[in-house]
């Protein structure tokens, strides 16, 4: 399994390759550049081309990649074009919180999507099956700042049940282990700590939870459907099983694999950042701090965090693929 | 759980245990917070985080309102106006020929690591923006503002000596009078660090890990980006400190809906610029309220001057008598916003010249447009060539719609760029101008568009003063005569920038004023460019806040505010 494991990686790498070519081509024939960004109304053409000159940027293409890429290699990110902060330092501070964000997110949809799609496919036409699949799709298709700013004046205004700016409230002291904060309470035994990570984690939680639990959700109904329909089902009822038995140790398992599939991919998705929860939640990941990079022309922010994005990609894939070898006994044997 | 729904949720009493559960959670995670320390502790809601908190190499306001607190400059501004007033020095002279300031300092004044601030600590400052080969003029960081303000680097600068004189006297030569000395030294971006920590911590000075040293009110504490920076009270500053504010605690919010929300919930206790729709409910709720920083900007609109049409005073000055300004301030500025009849605003100390009115009367709009030769209105505008010496020719290269470019952010001086762009076009629609909106992209394509003159037609900008000065707001644009610019949108006005030259290395503002009157006065008789508005910032409060000064430029120190419980 090492060796398969290796090599999906080894065919990954020409994939992140491109990705940060490509990104550094985009970034850098739109139109606009850092130094323009950063004089704003004072930008005239020679303070620009001095500026340019400055920070860089008016080496030819070919070479900044190849500085860019070698430093990279070697582990340095670079520094950010405005504040010249080292990009690694900013990466650390915020990948864990977009980490701990997705991962509560994505549990918690995964916790309610499954069986509220067994359910809809058990009890087909259902009153059940059709109020999930109608709340499915209004899931998907509520505009998540609509919701974000709904949850936010009802449960955070009105009722002040919950905080909804950043991940904890300001004066709660708390040593960075993983930067997870939920964990880090845990782990210093912080109970305080830890509520007031759970009670900042809830609000956009859900809000970010809206979209792949509708997903998860439909997936895993339609996956049970065509399972149930199949001759094996109808054997393993003839037999005299129980009903239990049959949705959970014939049907289910037999139809994860395109519900693994879609979690793996909703993963890889939360992980690159959410833009709109992040920004109305002021929640300190990379979502929101790559949207801004892009526009400010952050080369040095954009670049490393979208081949990080590649990699997250990558590997969400490559753990779907690991996951398939103990669901499916098929994909074991090719391996 | 797939055991209790593979039972197809028939159990009723398994529910009943699964909702408790999950109400039990609930409960435990709306528990309340443990209470915070005693330090009485105002809150800013910010759009985001600064860039750096070093002043010298930033220019973003946000930076600012933070190093502004705890960074002191020479001159200060007289709270709530543009006129400098003494700051870490308490008088000044300035010799006759106007190229030497004296300037005595404070004594007794400590930086925040400790060590004594005195005049080879301003020297230490000032020769480390000027001089390119200064060990902490750092390659990587960009002195934009020196650059601007003081002429240029090294021997470019109009600043040509410093020199400590005594212990608490620096004498300043210039190269040529500037009018705007003073003002300057005012800037938040010339605030005085202290040598010691600057030479310490190298490039990352003013990083997340290191803030600032300086001499103010307020030390830094810490700055975790994207969840907050927090100041405190420095107990050995050498100043006044009216307010009771112990700490500042800066919370990047970046959604303007969240930080309304959060002014109404009691997380933050202040923030700059809310919606504009949700200024009557603060002022309408028992616990918030507004104050108006007072306009000191200008909203315009540009010509292009590739345009031929636009280069007939006749098409302008109907252009500007089209667009009923006054009914844009009414529909898209808030309370307190003024039109803007010239580029200078009235809050400005030196330069505002009061008798330039710009009507709005659409009928003789038309009459202006049919006695330039368009009697039946303009459908397309005609784009002239520009030669290698970048001069506009008379050769057209092609025939364009009429185009209104509008801008793609919000800014004080323009909330609604979009609706304002509508607005206009169908103000030049109204007199047989057949202007359509366009958008040329997002912010920096805008910018890069705009410097390189490529905004043919019409297009929004504005501009906010730095240091109250007019060779900072009209000065800033119009003062380079030798060829058109393109940034400007090929606009060339000799005469103007002969005014503007002048006035700019003279000190006396008597002398000065007659000079900005005249380019303005210029400017406004053949509509060169049309100004809208001035706008007003508003800040939003919770009632527990008092003692807050706004200034026309931003420049307020919350060590005035007084926060009760």
């Amino acid at each position: 399994m090492a060796k398969y494991i290796l090599r999906r990686f080894i065919e990954a790498l020409p994939v992140i390759f491109g990705v940060s070519v490509l990104v550094f081509l985009l970034l850098h024939f739109i139109p606009g550049d850092p130094a323009t960004v950063m004089l704003g109304e004072r930008a005239s053409e020679e303070n620009v081309q001095a500026l340019r000159e400055r920070l860089g940027l008016n080496r030819p293409l070919p070479e900044q990649y190849v500085i860019w890429i070698g430093n990279i290699l070697q582990g340095d990110l670079g520094r950010t074009i405005k504040g010249n902060i080292p990009v690694s330092d900013e990466i650390r501070n915020r990948f864990p919180a977009t980490v701990e964000l997705s991962l509560f997110a994505l549990t918690l949809a995964t916790l309610i999507g499954v069986p509220v799609g067994i359910v809809s496919a058990v009890r087909r036409s259902s009153v059940i099956d059709t109020v999930s699949m109608l709340g499915a799709l209004i899931g998907v298709s509520i505009p998540v700042f609509v919701l974000g700013l709904l949850l936010i004046f009802f449960l955070g205004v009105e009722l002040r049940l919950f905080p909804f700016v950043g991940r904890m409230t300001f004066g709660i002291q708390l040593e960075r282990v993983t930067g997870l904060l939920t964990v880090d309470s845990l782990l210093a035994g912080n109970w305080t700590a830890f509520q007031d990570a759970l009670k900042h984690l809830f609000l956009p939680g859900v809000t970010l939870m809206t979209i792949p639990l509708a997903v998860i959700a439909r997936i895993t109904r339609s996956a049970m459907l065509e399972v149930l329909n199949q001759d094996y089902i109808r054997t393993a009822r003839a037999k005299g099983l129980s009903e239990r038995r049959v949705i959970n140790f014939h049907a289910l398992r037999n139809a994860l694999l395109p519900v693994v599939t879609i979690i793996g991919l909703q993963l890889g998705r939360l992980l690159s950042g959410a833009v709109l929860t992040e920004t109305i939640y002021s929640w300190p990941g990379i979502g929101k701090w790559l949207f801004d990079s892009i526009i400010g022309r952050e080369y040095p922010i954009v670049q490393a965090v979208t081949l990080m994005i590649a990699l997250i990609y990558v590997l969400a894939n490559l753990l779907v693929d690991i996951l398939y070898l103990f669901i499916d006994p098929r994909v074991r044997a090719a391996a | 759980m797939f055991y209790i729904l593979g039972k197809g949720l028939s159990n009723v009493s398994k529910h009943l245990r699964f909702f408790s559960l999950a109400a039990i959670i609930v409960l435990l995670i709306a528990a309340p917070v443990a209470a915070q320390d005693a330090l009485k502790t105002f809150t800013f809601g910010e759009f985001g985080d600064p860039v750096k908190l070093d002043a010298a190499v930033v220019t973003d306001g946000i930076s600012f309102r933070v190093t502004r607190q705890g960074c002191e400059n020479l001159l200060e501004f007289i709270p709530g106006t543009t006129q400098p007033g003494p700051g870490l020095a308490k008088s000044w002279s300035v010799s006759d020929d106007g190229l030497t300031w004296t300037l005595q300092l404070e004594e007794g004044v400590t930086f925040h690591d400790g060590t004594p601030f005195n005049a080879e600590a301003v020297k230490w400052n000032f020769d480390r923006w000027r001089f390119t080969d200064h060990p902490q003029h750092f390659p990587e960081a960009v002195f934009e503002y020196y650059e601007a303000q003081f002429g240029g680097f090294d021997d470019d600068s109009i600043i040509t000596n410093v020199e400590a004189t005594g212990e608490y006297e620096i004498v300043f030569t210039l190269s040529q009078p500037m009018g705007a000395f003073l003002n300057n030294l005012a800037m938040s971006m010339f605030s005085i660090s202290s040598p010691a920590a600057v030479e310490k911590y190298g490039p990352d000075y003013g990083t997340p890990a290191v803030g600032f040293v300086c001499t103010g009110p307020f030390k830094f504490v810490k700055w975790e980006t994207g969840v907050e920076t927090v100041l405190e009270r420095y107990a050995d500053y050498w100043g006044e400190f009216t307010g009771n504010v112990d700490r500042i605690v800066y919370r990047p919010i970046p959604d303007n809906a969240a930080r309304f929300a959060a002014l109404q919930n009691g997380t933050i206790d202040a923030f700059e610029q809310p919606n504009v729709q949700d200024i009557p409910a603060i002022e309408a709720s028992d616990d918030l309220y507004i104050m108006l920083r007072p306009s000191f900007n200008v909203f315009y609109l540009a010509f292009n001057y590739r345009i031929a049409e636009f280069r007939n005073p006749l098409v302008r000055q109907a252009i500007s008598l089209a667009i009923d300004r006054q009914e844009i301030v009414d529909a898209f500025y808030v309370d307190g916003a003024v039109v803007a009849n010239t580029m200078n605003p009235p809050t400005i100390a030196v330069g505002f010249n009061e008798n330039i009115v710009t009507p709005y009367d659409p009928e003789l709009a038309k009459q202006k447009l049919a006695e330039a030769g368009f009697p039946n209105g303009i459908d397309r505008v005609n784009v002239l060539a520009v030669d290698a010496e970048g001069n506009v020719t008379d050769e057209v290269v092609e025939t364009i719609p009429v185009r209104v470019y509008y801008m793609p952010v919000v800014r004080p001086y323009n909330p609604a760029g979009e609706a304002i762009g509508e607005a206009i076009a169908s103000y030049l629609q109204d007199i047989g101008i057949k202007a359509e909106l366009a958008s040329a992209g997002d912010w920096a394509t805008y910018l890069a568009q705009r410097r390189n003159g490529e905004l043919l037609g019409l297009y929004q900008l504005g501009w906010t003063g730095d240091n109250g000065d007019p060779d900072n707001f009209i000065g800033y644009f119009f003062s380079a005569a030798d060829k058109p610019m393109p940034r400007e949108g090929f606009y060339q006005n000799a005469r103007v920038a002969e005014l503007l030259q002048q006035a700019r290395v003279l000190s006396d503002p008597a002398a000065r004023e007659p000079l900005y009157e005249e380019a303005e006065a210029i400017m406004a008789a053949n509509a060169e460019r049309i100004y809208i508005a001035h706008g007003p910032v508003p800040l939003a409060f919770n009632k527990r806040v008092t003692g807050y000064i706004p200034s026309p430029m931003g420049d307020e120190k919350f060590s005035t505010i007084i926060l009760t419980d």
